[in-house]
């Protein structure tokens, strides 16, 4: 039967992959889905190391809290999104630099 | 039999997380996201937990996903113009992310994790629930006042000021 | 205790639940104009949510909630601090030239919702609460950060702030995870023994947690690498929220890494005393005074090349961030107060900064270092005390900030010879940090015309400029209440096993 190790591994390419996406991306909306892949990771883990530890379900209840923070998030992530394409017209990080100097 | 199966989830996983991560296409990045959040839930039944796979299910692929499709078509002058999206480090970044997981793989090897025996539960539905009313009954009733102002800036945000 | 049972020791929150809702259902019956009046309801209920804390501290500290909350008075100083920095911002608000064109009234309710998220970081002792709570401080700044909609630049800070912020909040969740996975429990004060219990082979897990949930701590503080962020949503934010988050999340971020760290990576009798330990795995003093010394030289060095006296102070809190966690590596309780008393000193001396900062904006139309030319012949008030901010963020005697400053220094010079680099770097910042802050002071002296007449600020705006510039005065001279209050409350209510 597969073991712990392998749901860590696929975990720690979720997360690997998210960060990829934070770092290389410059739209804010790519950027957000590796923001999820990370939170999946996480998950990912809570509930493998609950299955593993003795069906510890305080795991399956932190990730439920993920859950819902995530949804909350991506709604106000998404609230800021649309708000800025109205002043803006595009949602490319790097354009948006009314301040930089 | 079982095997085979985990084996498939683990790579509809990962290979949809690295078309998101990688594909030019907005779009197909956020569909190659739906299969990814399929596949980890289908990892989550494996790890016995019916419930969290259901919540997986309905809200990232039901609320979630919907919300960034929302945000894509929305504003869809970017994956057509296709404006700079294209990334700039990816040398960089892929080289950072060889390291993290290098790291985390060496992690995940060495360490010696807690692991305890015990018997598949039925369900989980009703020790969770037992546990969201006694144990962590005050991070539940927290969670709605966060939803409160979460749903009350949302809409204050994407609110057309007069 | 149970959860029925700590209702009666959950006084203050509750009546802050009661001030959000009924600050939400106010705002209804406001018309748009008028919204800004749902103030005067969100500042009522947060005076008597301080009367509730203030009366509950005779009781003895306990442990709340099936073990999610700590009732101790390392709590109820940080709530204190909490809530008065939180009013003083909602005098700032009503003044604000920038949220007068919209509706304020979720503004004010939004900032109600954060408070109580703040409660709950600085008593959390349960990893899911301490998640939650980091979270809904978060979210609540993300849509404070975009409050002005049609601002290009409120819309880009928070558009960068919400990105970053769940990217780093993920991160720390993975560093949770895998204290999950070693310990199999979500309790902090769990977490710790059943560390210790572990060999050697399980160093390396422990350090990539630290370090990832530093990572998400590091962001609510600004400490460098995690900083990122800082200058871009402190300039584009409304000023008003800008001096919130410099201030207030800050001390909700210092308590929670506190208690934290040395819960989790504590030992014996270190943990009853607040104490970071030096724990097997890691080289805790070392990582925290490197991080210190980047965080504050970086910041400095920066705010010199700044021409907008916003984004000038948006670095020189980064900066304080490093003097701040100046105080933790030595592990000791005389640098946990020190932080303490220098975030009272910085409450004052930096929200005065920034009120003085937006009342300019709102005369001149922005906020670089020429539309500060004059100012002091011009509004003696605001020239004398901006000064007096300016003094108090160096660090010069007589005024609160040397005060601060005196009782960090003196915490890292007692931990011994080992530590002197620290002080020193401490020191050379601070001179370094002199340039920038006297340079608004020449500009509101030396340059520009010299105005005949003297204008009087408004009475409201005269009268926060002096609740915030007295007590920087006061306290560079007589500190004792402060000091008296910091040592009382290090005390920590530590769950029985």
């Amino acid at each position: 039967m597969h073991s712990l190790e392998s749901y860590l591994y696929v975990s720690a390419i979720l997360f690997a992959l998210g960060l990829y996406a934070v770092v290389t991306r410059r739209n804010g909306i790519a950027v957000l889905m590796g923001v999820e892949l990370i939170l999946n990771s996480a998950n990912l883990n809570f509930l493998a190391f609950a299955r593993f530890g003795g069906v510890n379900l305080a795991g399956h209840i932190f990730a439920l809290f993920v859950i819902i923070m995530a949804a909350a998030e991506a709604a106000v992530a998404l609230a800021i999104v649309i708000n800025i394409y109205k002043n803006y017209q595009s949602i490319n990080v790097d354009e948006i630099s009314a301040l930089r100097q | 039999m079982a095997d085979a199966a985990f084996w498939l989830m683990a790579l509809l996983t990962v290979a949809s997380a690295v078309v998101v991560v990688h594909h030019d296409k907005l779009l197909y990045s956020a569909i190659a996201l739906l299969f990814t959040f399929f596949g980890v839930a289908g990892l989550y039944i494996f790890l016995w937990a019916d419930f969290l796979a259901a919540v997986q299910v309905v809200i990232y692929v039901g609320g979630i996903l919907v919300l960034v499709i929302f945000g894509i078509m929305l504003t869809n002058k970017i994956t057509t113009v296709n404006i700079s999206h294209t990334s700039m480090q990816r040398g960089a970044g892929g080289l950072l992310v060889a390291f993290v997981l290098g790291s985390l793989g060496l992690m995940i090897t060495k360490t010696p994790w807690l692991v305890q025996h015990a018997a598949e539960p039925d369900q989980t539905v009703a020790t969770i629930g037992r546990l969201l009313m006694m144990d962590y009954l005050l991070p539940f009733e927290v969670a709605s006042l966060l939803l409160l102002g979460a749903l009350i800036g949302a809409a204050t945000l994407s609110r057309r000021e007069e | 205790m149970s959860n029925l049972h700590s209702l009666s020791h959950y006084w203050p929150e509750l009546i802050l639940t009661a001030t959000i809702l009924i600050g939400i259902i106010a705002d209804l019956f406001y018309k748009p104009k008028d919204s800004g009046k749902t103030m005067y309801w969100i500042f009522g209920g947060l005076a008597l949510t301080a009367f509730a804390v203030k009366l509950l501290s005779d009781s003895p500290a306990a442990i709340l909630f099936m073990g999610t909350l700590a009732h101790d008075p390392f709590a109820w100083f940080f709530k204190m601090l909490i809530v008065l920095g939180t009013v003083i911002v909602l005098l700032m608000s009503g003044k604000s030239s920038e949220l007068k064109n919209q509706s304020v009234g979720e503004y004010y309710v939004l900032i109600g919702i954060m408070v109580f998220g703040m409660f709950l970081m600085v008593s959390s002792i349960d990893m899911i609460m301490v998640y939650l709570a980091i979270e809904i401080v978060s979210l609540m700044s993300f849509i404070l950060a975009g409050y002005l909609k049609n601002d290009k630049s409120s819309n880009e800070a928070s558009l960068k702030y919400v990105i970053y912020g769940g990217f780093s909040s993920g991160i720390m969740l993975y560093g949770f995870s895998i204290l999950f996975g070693l310990t199999g429990t979500t309790k902090l004060y769990e977490i710790g023994p059943a560390l210790a219990t572990l060999d050697g082979t399980a160093n390396f897990a422990i350090m990539i947690s630290a370090i990832f949930i530093l990572a998400g701590f590091g962001y609510k503080i600004s400490a460098v690498p995690f900083h990122f962020w800082t200058p871009d949503v402190y300039e584009g934010s409304p000023t008003p929220v800008t001096a919130y988050l410099s201030v207030a999340p800050k001390a909700a971020g210092f308590a929670l890494l506190i208690r934290f760290f040395s819960a989790v990576f504590g030992t014996g009798e270190n943990v009853a005393a607040g104490i970071i330990p030096v724990s097997s795995a890691l080289p805790w003093p070392q990582i925290l005074a490197i991080l210190a010394v980047m965080t504050m030289t970086l910041g400095n060095l920066v705010a010199i090349q700044q021409e907008s006296v916003k984004r000038m102070l948006a670095y020189s809190s980064i900066a304080h961030a490093g003097y701040m966690l100046m105080g933790l590596p030595m592990l000791s309780a005389d640098g946990i107060s020190a932080v303490m008393v220098y975030l009272v000193m910085y409450l004052f001396m930096n929200l005065g900064a920034f009120f003085i900062v937006m009342v300019v904006q709102a005369k001149m139309g922005g906020d670089s270092f020429s539309d500060f030319s004059g100012l002091g012949w011009e509004m003696p008030l605001l020239g004398v005390a901006m000064t007096l901010f300016m003094f108090s963020l160096t660090g010069i005697p007589p005024t609160a900030g040397f005060i601060g400053k005196y009782y960090l220094f003196a915490a890292v010079i007692q931990a011994g010879p080992s530590f002197y680099w620290l002080a020193f770097a401490g020191a050379v910042n601070s001179v370094i940090s002199l340039y920038y802050y006297i340079r608004v002071i020449r500009q509101m002296y030396l340059e520009g015309e010299r105005s005949e007449t003297i204008q009087v600020p408004a009475f409201m705006t005269s009268l926060i400029i002096l609740v915030l510039a007295i007590p920087t005065l006061v306290f560079g001279v007589y500190w004792a209440p402060i000091a008296d209050w910091v040592s009382s409350s290090m005390v920590f209510a530590i769950p029985s096993m």
